[in-house]
C-alpha cells in the first residue's frame, strides 16, 4: 500500500486524532506564539510531503491570503488603545487591530495549509474505513464525491485532447471559438458523468448494495507504534486542555493586548504544542534514518 | 530548511520582545460584590487582595430604603488599611439627599459612590455640596442615571456630612438664551409660525407641526427643539468662533458592571467620566459629531464612528474603547444637548453658542440615562 508519509503509514485513528488535536487548538487560540508554531510546522509538514511542488500553494494560495488579511483588518477594525495615525476616515488606526490582522491572517494560512496536509494524509480508504460503521451512507457518498472531482477533472483533459486532435482547439484560436469548444467539451464531459453514474448504480446493485450490511476490507492493524502515539497525543490533549481551562493560554488582542507569555508552564505548554506539531515530520526522519542505515548495514 | 526555521525564530523572538513590554500586567477582572457589614469596616487583607489582584470590587449596603454602593478600582489603592465604607442616608426628597460617612478619616483613595434612590428625580444633574459650619460647599458634580428610580454616581474624597442637590434645569436654558456677540451677522431664517425663529448661529426651531417621517427617518421633531439640519448643506467657517460645554461620561456602566464585556473593564474610567465639562471652542456650521470628532483627537481619546447613509449622520460606534453593545444588548452613546436627547443623528444637529453637550453611555436603549423618548417616541 501506498502511504504519502511515514506517519501516514500509522493507523487512521491515530492520523485522524491527531488532524483533530491540531485544528482544535490552530482555531480555538489566539496565542500568537501558538500560531507561530502551527503555521512553521504546518508549513514544514506540507514541504515533506508535496516536495518542491508545495512552493506553488505557499506562494501563490497562502502568501497573498496572509497579505490581504494583514491589510484588511485594520481597514475595517479600529478598536484598540494605541493608536497609531488617523485614516483618512476620521477613524483612528490602532497597533492592535494591525497584530489581531496579522494573528488571523497566520491562523487562517495554518489551518488551510493543515488541511491539505489531512487530505494527503487521510486518504478516502482511511476515511470509509474510519466512518463506514458509524455513517455508512455518508462516509460512501463523501468518498464518492471525492473521487469524482479528480476523475471529472482527468476526463475533461482526456476528452480535450481527442477534440483538439481533430481541429476543436481550446488552446489556440480566437477567443470566441475557443469558448465554443470548451463549452462542447464539457457537455461531453457531463454526458459522460451522467452516464458513468448510471453504470455505477447498476454495477452497485448488480453487487447487491443494500441487501445487506455492508463490509468494508480493511488491512489496518493496531500495532504497539500506534498505541505509543495514541498515549501521547492523548497526554498532549490533556496538557493542552488543562492549560486552557487554568488560564495559562490566555491572549486578548482588545482593546489592550494582555495575555500569558514568559510564565513556566505557558512555556511548557508552548514546548508540548512544538513537539506535538512537528511530530509527523520527526517520524520522517526517524524513519529515513532507520531505512539508510540498514541500507549501509546490508552494503 | 534551515534558513525557514532560522527566519520564522527570528519573527518569533520579535514578536516576544514587542509584546512582553507590558503584556505581563494583569488584566482588570471583576469580583463578585461584596456585602459591607453592620459596623462597615472592610479590613485591609480585603484591599490587599484587590490591589495585588487588580480588581474591580463593589461594596453594597442599604441605609434606610436607599441602597448604596461602592465601586472600587484595585489600581486605585495605594496604601491597604482597614476602611470603613459605611453610609448612613436621609432626608431624601425627589430634588435632594443628605449622607454622612461615617469613616472618621479620608479613604485615600477616590472610589465611586452610587445611592439608588427610591424617587425618581426630574433633573439632568446634580451637584454634591459639603456641609461645614460654614455652610454648604460645592464639592463635586453627580450624574443622575437609572430608568425606574434614579441613581445618583459621584466620587468624594473627603468625609463628613454632605448634601446632593438636584440642579435646577433653569440655569442651562439660561445660557442658551444669552444672545452672543455673533448673532448679528448671522442671516435670519425666521419661520412664520414662531415667535422666537432662530437662535444664534441661525438654526431653525421646530414648531412641532410636522407630521410623518423626514427623508431621513426622523420622526417629527418636539416644539421649540432645532430641526436637524444636513451636514452636506453646512459651511464650516473657522474664522466665526463659539463656545459650548464638552462632556463624555459612562457612569451608568458603574452601575451594570455585570453586563459589561469582561475585558473592557481595563478601559472603564474609574469615575465613570472620560472627558469632564469643559468649555470648548467651534466653528461656525460645525455639528455635534465634529466637535466630538476634534475634542477627541485632540485629547487622544479613541472614537469611532461610521457614517450611515440611511440617517444622513455618521453613528458612533465607541468611545474610549468602550463599544455598542459592550454592556448588554440595550447598550451604546447618545448625546444630549442643554437636556434633550435628539432624534435624530449627531451629524445633523447643528450647535449654537452656549449649547451644554453630552455624550452618555446607556445600557437600558436610553432608558437609564433618561432619554428612552429619542429612541422609542412612544
Amino acid at each position: 500500500m501506498q502511504y504519502a508519509d511515514a506517519f501516514g503509514s500509522y493507523h487512521p485513528i491515530v492520523n485522524f486524532l491527531y488532524f483533530c488535536l491540531i485544528f482544535a487548538v490552530s482555531m480555538l487560540l489566539q496565542h500568537p506564539v501558538f500560531l507561530l508554531i502551527s503555521l512553521f510546522s504546518a508549513i514544514w509538514y506540507y514541504i515533506t510531503l508535496k516536495g518542491r511542488k508545495a512552493a506553488g500553494l505557499l506562494l501563490r494560495g497562502i502568501l497573498p491570503l496572509l497579505l490581504i488579511t494583514v491589510i484588511i483588518n485594520p481597514a475595517f477594525s479600529h478598536a484598540g488603545q494605541t493608536r497609531l495615525c488617523y485614516l483618512p476616515t476620521g477613524n483612528p488606526l490602532t497597533l492592535e487591530s494591525i497584530l489581531y490582522g496579522c494573528a488571523a491572517g497566520i491562523m487562517l494560512s495554518a489551518i488551510l495549509l493543515w488541511f491539505a496536509c489531512f487530505s494527503e494524509v487521510i486518504t478516502s480508504d482511511k476515511f470509509v474505513y474510519l466512518f463506514g460503521r458509524i455513517i455508512p451512507a455518508m462516509s460512501l457518498v463523501l468518498s464518492m464525491t471525492l473521487r469524482f472531482v479528480p476523475r471529472f477533472k482527468a476526463q475533461f483533459d482526456h476528452v480535450r485532447e481527442v477534440q483538439a486532435a481533430f481541429g476543436r482547439d481550446t488552446s489556440n484560436g480566437p477567443l470566441l471559438k475557443r469558448i465554443r469548444n470548451a463549452v462542447a467539451c464539457f457537455s461531453i464531459v457531463v454526458t459522460w458523468s451522467m452516464e458513468n453514474a448510471l453504470e455505477t448504480a447498476d454495477s452497485m446493485k448488480s453487487r447487491g448494495y443494500g441487501t445487506a450490511r455492508r463490509t468494508a476490507y480493511s488491512i489496518y492493524r493496531f500495532e504497539e507504534r500506534d498505541k505509543t502515539a495514541l498515549c501521547f497525543l492523548i497526554f498532549c490533549g490533556l496538557f493542552l486542555l488543562c492549560g486552557g481551562i487554568s488560564g495559562n493560554l490566555y491572549w486578548r488582542f482588545f482593546p489592550n493586548i494582555r495575555g500569558t507569555l514568559t510564565q513556566p508552564i505557558t512555556v511548557m505548554l508552548e514546548f508540548v504544542y512544538l513537539i506535538l506539531c512537528i511530530m509527523p515530520v520527526y517520524i520522517d526522519r526517524r524513519e529515513a534514518a532507520f531505512w539508510k542505515k540498514s541500507l549501509q548495514l546490508n552494503s | 530548511m534551515k534558513r525557514i526555521l532560522c527566519l520564522l525564530l527570528a519573527a518569533l523572538f520579535c514578536i516576544g520582545a514587542f509584546c512582553s513590554c507590558d503584556i505581563n500586567q494583569k488584566p482588570v477582572t471583576l469580583e463578585d460584590s461584596i456585602p459591607i457589614p453592620e459596623d462597615g469596616i472592610i479590613s485591609a487583607s480585603i484591599f490587599e487582595k484587590i490591589k495585588s489582584e487588580n480588581k474591580v470590587v463593589t461594596f453594597y449596603a442599604t441605609s434606610g430604603d436607599v441602597r448604596y454602593e461602592w465601586t472600587v478600582f484595585g489600581s486605585d489603592i495605594e496604601h491597604p488599611a482597614d476602611k470603613n465604607l459605611a453610609v448612613e442616608i436621609f432626608g431624601e426628597t425627589d430634588s435632594a439627599v443628605s449622607f454622612r460617612l461615617l469613616s472618621e478619616e479620608a479613604l485615600g483613595f477616590s472610589p465611586v459612590l452610587s445611592l439608588y434612590l427610591t424617587d425618581v428625580w426630574n433633573a439632568q444633574s446634580a451637584t454634591v455640596y459639603q456641609k461645614s459650619n460654614a455652610g454648604l460647599s460645592p464639592v463635586c458634580s453627580a450624574s443622575v442615571t437609572g430608568s425606574k428610580t434614579s441613581v445618583l454616581n459621584f466620587s468624594v474624597t473627603e468625609t463628613g456630612s454632605f448634601t446632593v442637590l438636584a440642579d435646577d434645569g433653569e440655569e442651562t436654558t439660561a445660557a442658551v438664551e444669552t444672545a452672543p456677540e455673533s448673532t448679528a451677522d448671522v442671516p435670519v431664517q425666521s419661520d412664520p409660525y414662531l415667535s422666537e425663529g432662530t437662535q444664534s448661529s441661525g438654526r431653525i426651531l421646530s414648531d412641532g407641526k410636522q407630521s410623518g417621517q423626514d427623508q431621513y427617518k426622523t420622526d417629527p421633531v418636539p416644539a421649540g427643539k432645532p430641526l436637524p439640519v444636513e451636514p452636506e448643506d453646512q459651511n464650516i467657517d473657522e474664522k466665526q468662533t463659539y463656545t459650548c460645554t464638552f462632556s463624555i461620561e459612562c457612569s451608568s456602566i458603574l452601575n451594570n458592571l455585570s453586563d459589561l464585556v469582561p475585558e473592557k473593564l481595563d478601559v472603564l474610567p474609574k469615575n465613570g467620566v472620560i472627558f469632564s465639562a469643559e468649555t470648548v471652542t467651534f466653528y461656525e456650521g460645525e455639528s455635534v459629531f465634529d466637535v466630538l470628532q476634534r475634542i477627541c483627537q485632540e485629547n487622544n481619546i479613541h472614537m469611532e464612528a461610521s457614517w450611515t447613509p440611511i440617517y444622513n449622520s455618521a453613528y458612533v460606534e465607541g468611545i474610549h474603547n468602550l463599544y455598542e453593545f459592550d454592556c448588554g444588548s440595550g447598550s451604546g452613546w447618545m448625546y444630549r444637548v442643554n437636556g434633550w436627547y435628539p432624534n435624530y443623528g449627531c451629524s445633523r444637529y447643528q450647535l449654537s453658542q452656549g449649547d451644554t453637550v453630552e455624550w452618555r453611555y446607556t445600557c437600558d436603549l436610553g432608558a437609564d440615562i433618561g432619554g428612552a423618548y429619542a429612541i422609542n417616541p412612544e
